[in-house]
């Protein structure tokens, strides 16, 4: 038999340089495809509507990334992003599509301004750390339910947390006018957060804050952990094939509720930051769909770590440049939105596609007569 | 659309409807067929018999096309044909009911029927004529159906005979049936063997593969037998009985022969299972009140027909079935509601029949697949993977089963089947198991793969372990098992010595007691 053991188990320890290299072009392979669609499509609404689409191209590109202040306006506007789409990848590495993020981003906000703006007495990392950390907790708690929903009771966790979502948003709404509505502000807000509590930005006077350095580090986070933690492995053996996990007995429940709860404290905390970084208080409409975005980057990225970042910067990018590009050319403003939204579309399209056509193929075995 | 046109009746009973002469098909250096024989009269019910892995579905894809042969001819009319494809076949009135069955769920049993040859109005289909002829081609068959029923909540009994049916729909006059009765419970069986016998009244053929002899002798006009690849008799109706097909089926082939050479003796009672009752998913009864011990460095053997309860028996130990009576004692300690975690803790290894869905996780990659079991939190610390023992975990289970593979970090999918049973079988023996419960450890593995894999279940009984083998290969229980527990119809009929005569465990596994098919009350 010791003729058969040609292995190369020398192979076991691997070389790291190449396994990233490796999952860098898988991601970019996965990515591409979308966009390039997504630019094509776009390029032909601009030319039906009278515009080069190279030069609003370029134009964008230049507004995305032309100098330092544009690329910090690219960064800030993909801090909340980077949050939403770490958040979604966690739930979907176990198999589990929650879309529950979207309320746990909302509530985590609010926590976030109602607690910032009371705890001026504490030192800034204090104050930071405590107003945080309550945000993490509220996005946890808006996630709570459906997560035992689904692991105790089997409930479809895409309509538990769609609803949850519009319960959250609303029952936040109803309590900042009844609540933390400040005085003399027109629309339904709450007060500034007290400046201790404020993350401060990277490059004054821009945007881009001490928010995209949490969600870097919770992006690196989420790549050790799924890699090197007991239970980050339970949700990759759980995601990739259920039957066998439970026949290896790993905690399926376990994952599942943790799955749903985690992608609800990361949502909370990008709620906060976003509250502590960017707004500085809860108003309505506090959320620009993060929670939705997300979900697409994540598909987008395959749950790869460095194609969450790329993601995230991309639709980052369309965001604030998409803002600004109209001030020079007579762009019809749902250009950004269409192209978005193909992206959107056909990101879940490439994801669910060779799905599709594993199944087909087994299918195809028997011919229907 | 015609609705069972007349057919020539059997006027000429030598015409050979279809049928095989001197077919060869080899995959690899697998005979699958070797100068087989059949020649199925017009008008008859022929049933095709032979051990698994007997060259009986080689056979059949070729009749319909889904393959073609290496030598020889498919034989239709009296003339030999090529089929480039089941289209070929179809087109000469051949249809084939697959085990898996090609019903989608989503529709009605008439959308169903009549789905990609829907009787026409205009635009849309014409249902009101779809029912009525539906209900023609049901009434001549002597079936009745609920055609506005969703194929979802239809019983597998209903959407075998719609698929039937559907085949009479598209004009087939030939009907091949693998192993039809093999998903039934006995009184739809008996339900569908009527319906065979009301075709072949209306003139059609009939070709079905069966392990059940009973219903084959009930019902067969002409029986062929197949083993190892070849035609090994042919009789017609009343020339032979249960007895002398049992004994052709399993012949007298060379055996891989019992290596007990410095083996330990057999040890303590470790795992007794008492009274063990469980259903299927589909909530059929499945096991009744089965009952046996497992001893240490012991191998028993489990011989069963497929559907007979060995799969609930399997999945009752390891935990991954809720059975609804009965206990199962681990070294005195009682499991019945312990967890699949809490099974593998005290000792439970399982080797499934389904490797690429429940022994791999096929798109994970050789190191996940390797460390992959409750024993996870002792590769690290605090929750976390150290990666020299994770590694070095790793390379002890390929280590122990030589598997041979490019890098730990590719998919299990790139391995071949033997070569990832062996993966299974390292990842479940390395940590010295009380309990290896092996499930078709060598299906779909080659010949000389299975020598490794029969190795390797030895090395684990030697290491202490008390192995339970399920195998519908007689072969392998007899060079593996000390003794042989046979199941029929979710009882045990038997406990053998490990050498007992093929034809003595083949008689208990077909049932010589049981009732016959055509016995209404038993079932439901």
């Amino acid at each position: 038999m010791t003729e058969l053991r040609t292995a190369s188990v020398d192979a076991v320890p691997g070389s790291r340089a190449g396994f990233t290299r490796a999952r860098i072009l898988a991601g970019v392979r996965g990515a591409g495809l979308p966009v390039a669609i997504a630019l094509i499509v776009g390029g032909v609404v601009l030319a039906v509507t009278g515009n080069n689409p190279f030069v609003v191209y370029g134009m964008l590109v230049r507004e995305a990334f032309g100098d330092i202040n544009r690329i910090d306006a690219t960064l800030a506007a993909a801090t909340p992003l980077l949050f939403t789409a770490v958040a979604a990848a966690f739930a979907y590495r176990a198999g589990v599509f929650t879309v529950g993020v979207e309320g746990s981003f909302v509530l985590g906000g609010l926590t976030a301004a109602v607690v910032g703006s009371s705890v001026g007495g504490l030192p800034p990392v204090l104050a930071v750390a405590v107003t945080l950390l309550s945000a993490t907790v509220a996005g946890g708690a808006a996630a709570a339910i459906p997560a035992l929903l689904r692991a105790r009771w089997a409930v479809d966790e895409v309509v538990t947390t769609l609803m949850f979502n519009f319960i959250v948003i609303g029952v936040a709404n109803w309590s900042v006018q009844a609540f933390f509505q400040q005085r003399g502000q027109a629309n339904s807000a709450t007060a500034y957060v007290a400046p201790a509590a404020e993350l401060p930005p990277l490059n004054p006077p821009n945007q881009a804050n001490v928010g995209l350095i949490i969600a870097i580090v919770v992006v690196a986070g989420y790549a050790v952990w799924m890699r090197r933690s007991v239970l980050g492995f339970e949700f990759r053996a759980v995601g990739s094939a259920p039957r066998f996990s439970l026949a290896q007995g790993l905690r399926v429940r376990l994952v599942v509720f943790v799955a749903i709860l985690g992608a609800g404290l990361i949502g909370g905390l990008g709620g906060g930051a976003h509250a502590l970084g960017i707004v500085h208080r809860y108003t309505s409409g506090f959320s620009a769909s993060f929670g939705f975005t997300g979900i697409a980057i994540a598909l987008l990225a395959r749950f790869n770590p460095i194609g969450i970042v790329v993601g995230a910067i991309l639709f980052g990018a369309l965001n604030s440049a998409g803002a600004t590009v109209q001030l020079f050319v007579n762009i019809p403003i749902q250009l950004i939105d269409i192209l978005q939204g193909t992206v959107m579309v056909f990101a879940v399209a490439s994801f669910a596609i060779p799905r599709f056509m594993k199944r087909a193929r087994r299918g195809a075995g028997r011919d229907d007569a | 659309m015609p609705i069972l046109s007349p057919t020539t009746p059997a006027a000429d009973p030598v015409t050979c409807r279809i049928g095989a002469r001197g077919v060869s098909r080899a995959f690899g250096s697998v005979r699958a067929n070797v100068d087989v024989s059949v020649t199925v009269r017009r008008g008859s019910v022929h049933a095709i018999v032979g051990e698994n892995g007997a060259g009986k579905s080689t056979l059949m894809r070729m009749l319909y096309g889904l393959d073609a042969p290496d030598a020889g001819a498919i034989v239709v009319d009296d003339a030999d044909v090529t089929f480039s494809g089941p289209r070929d076949a179809i087109a000469r009135g051949i249809g084939l009911v697959q085990q898996e069955l090609a019903i989608i769920p989503e529709l009605t049993l008439l959308e169903n029927l009549v789905l990609g040859a829907e009787p026409r109005a205009g635009l849309v289909w014409d249902r009101k004529r779809a029912l009525a002829d539906a209900r023609e081609l049901a009434a001549v068959v002597g079936v009745e159906i609920e055609w506005d029923l969703s194929a979802a909540h239809a019983s597998i009994a209903v959407q075998q005979q719609v698929e039937i049916l559907r085949l009479l729909y598209r004009g087939a006059d030939v009907l091949i049936l693998d192993e039809p009765t093999a998903v039934l419970a006995p009184a739809q069986a008996a339900e569908l063997l009527r319906l065979l016998l009301s075709l072949r009244a209306a003139g059609r053929t009939v070709i079905f593969i069966s392990h059940k002899l009973d219903e084959v002798v009930e019902i067969a006009d002409d029986i062929t037998v197949l083993r190892s690849g070849r035609t090994v008799a042919s009789f017609s109706r009343g020339e032979v009985d249960r007895a002398g097909l049992t004994e052709l089926i399993v012949g007298d082939q060379a055996v891989e022969v019992r290596d007990e050479a410095g083996r330990p003796a057999i040890g303590e009672a470790v795992l007794v299972v008492d009274g063990l009752s469980a259903a299927d998913d589909r909530g059929i009864q499945r096991l009744s009140g089965v009952g046996f011990s497992l001893h240490r460095c012991e191998i028993v053997g489990v011989a069963a027909v497929a559907g007979n309860g060995q799969e609930e028996l399997a999945e009752a130990i390891l935990g991954i079935r809720d059975c609804s009576s009965g206990s199962i004692l681990l070294d005195g300690v009682d499991l019945t509601r312990e967890t699949v975690r809490g099974r593998r803790r005290l000792g439970i290894r399982y080797v499934s029949a389904d490797r690429k869905r429940e022994g791999l996780g096929i798109d994970l990659s050789l190191v996940d697949n390797a460390i992959a079991s409750s024993g996870l939190s002792r590769l690290g610390r605090a929750g976390w993977l150290r990666r020299s023992t994770v590694d070095a975990r790793v390379r002890a289970v390929l280590d122990r089963a030589a598997v041979r593979f490019g890098t730990a970090k590719d998919p299990a999918s790139s391995l071949s089947g033997g070569n990832q049973q062996r993966v299974v079988i390292g990842r479940e023996t390395i940590d010295e198991p009380r309990v290896l419960i092996a499930s078709q450890p060598t299906r779909g593995v080659d010949v000389r793969g299975i020598g490794y894999i029969h190795e390797l279940l030895r090395q684990a009984r030697d290491d202490g372990a008390a192995v339970l083998l399920f195998s519908e290969e007689l072969d392998e229980l007899h060079v593996l098992a000390d003794r042989i527990v046979v199941l029929c119809q979710g009882r045990v009929a038997g406990t053998l010595p490990g050498d007992a005569p093929r034809a003595e465990i083949g008689r208990l596994m077909l049932g010589e007691t049981a009732t016959t098919p055509t016995t209404e009350e038993e079932g439901r």
